[in-house]
């Protein structure tokens, strides 16, 4: 399954950085697209403002098909408090944005599967492919503003994974 | 808090602050950074070493914080710092200032115990920050 985890996450980096170059974040000295893996990452006291954070949560396996398919539970955080120039007062358009563009990041649903732990990136013959995203509702806490979407990404497993 | 009044800034608080530290069983506390970051997919799937530098600031003294026992929850504790000792290493590394120091520390290691960082503090005396107050809590054992 780590192989789809990381193929998850690389797509949808890939699309953000086409969706929108400015979603950036300064991470161990190195300004990287807004989008990280929470477990790849130090732990964090307070999770970072207006950068999207995926946690892998459960796992599922089915056994009874020609080839084991494997599901993990993704949840996609993410929080903002607005703009400086704005006084936070566009916390809710920032959040409305972050919305938008996390739909057009999954979309399309599937992304080709791939060997990351080869150099360069190997290609494996089945795709990584997600269901559609359930969006939890927006908790505010004083300034800032968080959602957490859920969502569930399958993959055949294949020889040697 | 600082201190808005119209005054030379002198070093007396850091002194001060030096010698109390020293004269309380001051120690040596070590800040885990980050090396540079090449930026490859590989680091930010956590599948190459990232590389790590040890930031030595003394003097330090850490203080147990009240406990208050939660199922699974660890000791936190408190690391109060030197700023003259902060601000030498944030000029020896060339950084922007002591919160970046502190934005790019994974975890501090204090006799050979590491701790994650809640939250920074810092005292002020004369428009001149004298002390540093890291809230840290234990961190887990590392598997080999």
């Amino acid at each position: 399954m780590q192989n789809a985890k990381d193929s998850f996450y690389m797509a949808l980096r890939a699309r953000l950085i086409a969706i929108n170059p400015e979603r950036t974040i300064l991470l161990r000295g190195a300004v990287r697209p807004g989008i990280l893996v929470e477990e790849a990452e130090a732990p964090f006291s307070q999770l970072p403002s207006d950068v999207f954070v995926l946690r892998w949560l459960g796992l599922g396996v089915d056994l009874d098909l020609d080839s084991t398919m494997a599901a993990a539970e993704c949840e996609i955080v993410y929080q903002t408090a607005g703009t400086q120039s704005f006084g936070g007062l566009d916390r809710g358009r920032s959040m409305s944005a972050m919305d938008v563009e996390l739909v057009a990041m999954l979309q399309p649903f599937s992304t080709p599967k791939l060997c990351y732990t080869a150099t360069p990136p190997a290609a494996m013959l089945t795709h990584v492919f997600w269901d559609e995203p359930s969006f939890g509702p927006v908790a505010a806490q004083r300034d800032r503003m968080s959602r957490s979407v859920k969502l569930m990404v399958y993959s055949y497993q294949e020889q040697g994974e | 808090m600082s201190d808005t009044a119209a005054r030379n800034p002198v070093g007396a608080p850091q002194m001060l602050a030096d010698a109390l530290l020293r004269s309380l069983a001051g120690t040596t506390a070590l800040l885990r950074v980050t090396g540079t970051n090449a930026d490859t997919n590989m680091s930010e799937l956590g599948l190459v070493t990232t590389t790590f530098a040890e930031v030595v600031v003394s003097p330090a003294a850490m203080r147990k914080l009240r406990p208050s026992w939660t199922e699974g929850g660890e000791c936190k504790w408190e690391l109060l710092m030197s700023a003259t000792s902060v601000a030498q290493q944030v000029s020896a590394l060339d950084l922007s200032s002591a919160q970046s120091l502190f934005a790019m520390t994974l975890a501090v290691t204090v006799a050979g115990q590491d701790y994650l960082i809640e939250s920074v503090a810092s005292n002020e005396a004369f428009g001149q920050v004298y002390l540093y107050r890291l809230l840290l809590r234990e961190a887990s054992q590392l598997a080999v």
